[in-house]
């Protein structure tokens, strides 16, 4: 290990550069003057922050939760309402919101553990339906009740969007996260995932793990929740939907569970790509098909690809990589030759696609790659040079 | 005499209308190699789950150093000092041999969950410390070259070796084996035979094992308890057991 004084040094600058990182970001997005983007921003960072809390308890704890965007908005209504009920003007509105943060964080825990209390006994899908379930609840909960504003939801009189603190939300999650995994304490987590009854037998407390990534993982989403509530200044049921908690399942799935900077890159492309797509024209009934038959076309080819390989060894992702860039320009190529096929020229509406286009992704990559796209590996510079099999690194580090 | 470190006084298990373990009783003395053999669904490795609590036993009552431990929730179980292998290899799969061989030291592990989430000092050298030491182990079960191999991926003498060091990573005073020898080829039985009684005598662990290959059995242990029907039938040293025709029969004339 190094010595203290280096420790504290590196420790200081890190914490120092997430902070620098954190208003440079605020700084560039402020300099665009442009709302829409700044809103994108926040809701893409507060995305990051929820499949990173959700791949704790998803991805390294192996627990089944589809109910996420309910601690989210557990987080969100705490905030609404204590500002409501206590907010004056003349307080400060950064420190306002910090404390908000806490509020929301503190509420979404303790649910958190509500939901980690049942796991203990639930398994796998049974798990997933509680968890869902409890999703609907709170819903309903804050449909029914008049100080939360019932359906229509509620007013948060303290606007406060800061690209900042979502920055800095995320990068704490992320650090925590990444912290638990390069210690003992992320292996006990990682072997509960992998074996449960062993895990036991090696005297790993199955209570304690559990509960702890449940109280985490809520207690980062709850964070999350208070500074949308806070940015966006209104908080209604019908914005924390089931497809919502889908969604954030996705994410972890796609990036890899386990795989934090996986999960963080999965989060983003997931947010954006719908959004990208919700203002997308008119698209030609050629084009989806060539598409679609360009998509059959690539899975057909990578699955091939893949069984050349030994059986337990995953993959080469150079391969994989290079035939989905081929499949994509194949797709392109298809889909405008067909398009100008009079038959197939009809139009249909694009932003429709979207829902259908996350659906057909999840399929392939299923199908394709039931790990994710990054496995359990973490994406680091060995981690590429590996996979170009440029160097054949070691793999010293704990790997998730 | 000294107190035994294991006792089982008429320990008893019934699954509905089964009694996989009728009435077994035994003492291991410390530091004892003791083997606890029987044909196939005699109830041995549901004999090691009640040791290690993975049932409670509905009848009788299971002594570890005096103190009684029938039904204590496993993972306490381990931490008073019994850990066990499993008879269909239970690694964690996607960790390194390493990785697995640190989760067995964890629960001695001496730094809270806030300090490793904060990755403080006190975190870091604790992993490190209990790195150190699951390298010790993996040498001592010649592993040491894969250490960085997921586990999934070693070969299957290798998975094996590897629990047995997993488990040595609890500190155990009593070690359980079920079935070690299982799948190995003539020379890895050898070896294996070779590593335990190392292990005893470098850690001074008393070992208590299941296996079928009765060259084995009577080659290392110095007591045998034989189960048959869930029911014990016969006890002692190997040679008495060799010539038991109560053991001769339940093995329906095998050599034995
Ligand atoms: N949880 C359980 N529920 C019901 N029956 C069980 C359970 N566990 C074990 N049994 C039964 O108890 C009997 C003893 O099983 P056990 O696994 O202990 O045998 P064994 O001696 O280890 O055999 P083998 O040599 O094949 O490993 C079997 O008939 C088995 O089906
Ligand atoms: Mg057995």
């Amino acid at each position: 290990m190094k010595s203290p004084a280096k420790f504290w040094l590196t420790r200081i600058v890190s914490v120092v550069l997430a902070i620098v990182g954190a208003f440079a970001a605020q700084g560039a997005i402020d300099g665009m003057k442009n709302s829409f983007v700044a809103l994108l921003f926040v809701l893409a960072g507060l995305y990051v922050t929820l499949a990173v809390s959700l791949n704790l308890i998803n991805g390294i704890t192996g627990q089944f939760s589809m109910g996420h965007a309910a601690f989210y908005m557990i987080g969100a209504y705490t905030a609404a309402l204590i500002t409501k009920l206590a907010w004056k003007s003349q307080m400060n509105p950064m420190a306002w919101v910090l404390l908000m943060i806490v509020a929301g964080a503190i509420t979404a825990a303790l649910a958190g553990l509500l939901v980690g209390i049942p796991s203990l006994r639930l398994r796998g899908d049974y798990l997933a339906v509680v968890t869902l379930g409890f999703g609907e609840i709170v819903k309903i909960i804050a449909k029914n009740q008049e100080v939360l504003g019932k359906a229509y939801g509620m007013n948060n009189p303290l606007k406060y969007q800061s690209i900042f603190l979502v920055v800095l939300l995320a990068i704490l999650c992320i650090a925590v996260c990444r912290n638990l995994l390069k210690t003992a304490h992320g292996l006990s987590f990682l072997a509960v995932r992998e074996d449960e009854i062993a895990s036991a037998a090696m005297g790993v407390n199955l209570t304690k793990v559990k509960v702890s990534a449940f109280v985490l993982g809520s207690a980062f989403a709850g964070a999350a929740g208070a500074l949308y509530s806070h940015g966006l200044a209104f908080v209604s049921p019908e914005s924390f939907s089931m497809d919502m908690s889908f969604l954030i399942v996705t994410m972890v799935v796609l990036g890899g569970t386990g795989s934090i900077t996986g999960t963080s890159i999965a989060a983003i492309v997931l947010f954006l790509i719908p959004e990208k797509l919700r203002d997308l024209s008119n698209v030609k009934m050629g084009m989806i098909v060539g598409i679609g038959i360009a998509l059959i076309i690539t899975v057909a080819l990578i699955k091939r690809a893949q069984d050349h390989y030994h059986k337990s060894s995953p993959p080469k992702a150079v391969v994989v990589i290079g035939l989905t860039i081929a499949g994509i320009m194949l797709a392109a190529g298809l889909g405008a030759g067909l398009a100008n096929i009079p038959g197939l020229a009809a139009e249909v509406a694009g932003s429709k696609l979207r829902t259908v286009l996350l659906a057909v992704t999840l399929v392939v990559l299923m199908l394709l790659r039931p790990q994710g796209i990054f496995g359990h590996h973490e994406f680091s510079w060995s981690w590429v040079q590996k996979v170009l099999g440029k160097k054949n690194v070691p793999n010293v580090e704990v790997a998730a | 005499m000294s107190e035994p470190l294991l006792k089982l006084t008429e320990a008893t298990i019934q699954f509905g209308g089964l009694i996989a373990v009728n009435k077994v009783s035994f003492e291991i003395e410390r530091g004892q190699l003791f083997g606890l053999i029987g044909p196939n669904g005699a109830g041995k490795t549901t004999c090691f789950n009640l040791i290690t609590g993975v049932y409670k036993p509905t009848a009788g009552s299971i002594l570890f150093e005096g103190k009684p431990i029938g039904g204590t929730p496993a993972n306490k179980i381990a931490y008073k000092g019994i850990c066990r292998t499993f008879q269909n290899i239970r690694l964690f799969g996607s960790l390194s041999a390493l990785e697995n061989v640190v989760v067995g030291g964890f629960l001695r592990n001496r730094s809270s969950l806030g300090s490793a989430l904060a990755y403080f000092p006190k975190a870091i050298s604790e992993t490190e410390r209990l790195k150190g030491q699951a390298l010790e182990l993996l040498e001592l079960v010649d592993l040491r070259d894969v250490a960085n191999v997921r586990s999934a991926d070693l070969a299957y003498g290798m998975q094996r070796r590897l629990e047995i060091a997993r488990a040595l990573a609890t500190k155990p005073k009593l070690l359980l084996l079920d079935e070690p020898a299982a799948g190995m080829n003539p020379q890895e039985k050898v070896e294996l035979l070779q590593m335990v009684k190392t292990i005893r005598e470098q850690l001074g662990v008393t070992v208590l094992l299941i296996e079928h290959d009765m060259k084995f059995v009577m080659g290392l242990c110095e007591r045998i308890v034989v189960l048959d029907h869930g029911e014990e039938i016969a006890q002692g040293p190997p040679e008495e057991i060799r010539n038991n025709p109560k053991v001769i029969s339940a093995y329906l004339g095998e050599a034995v």
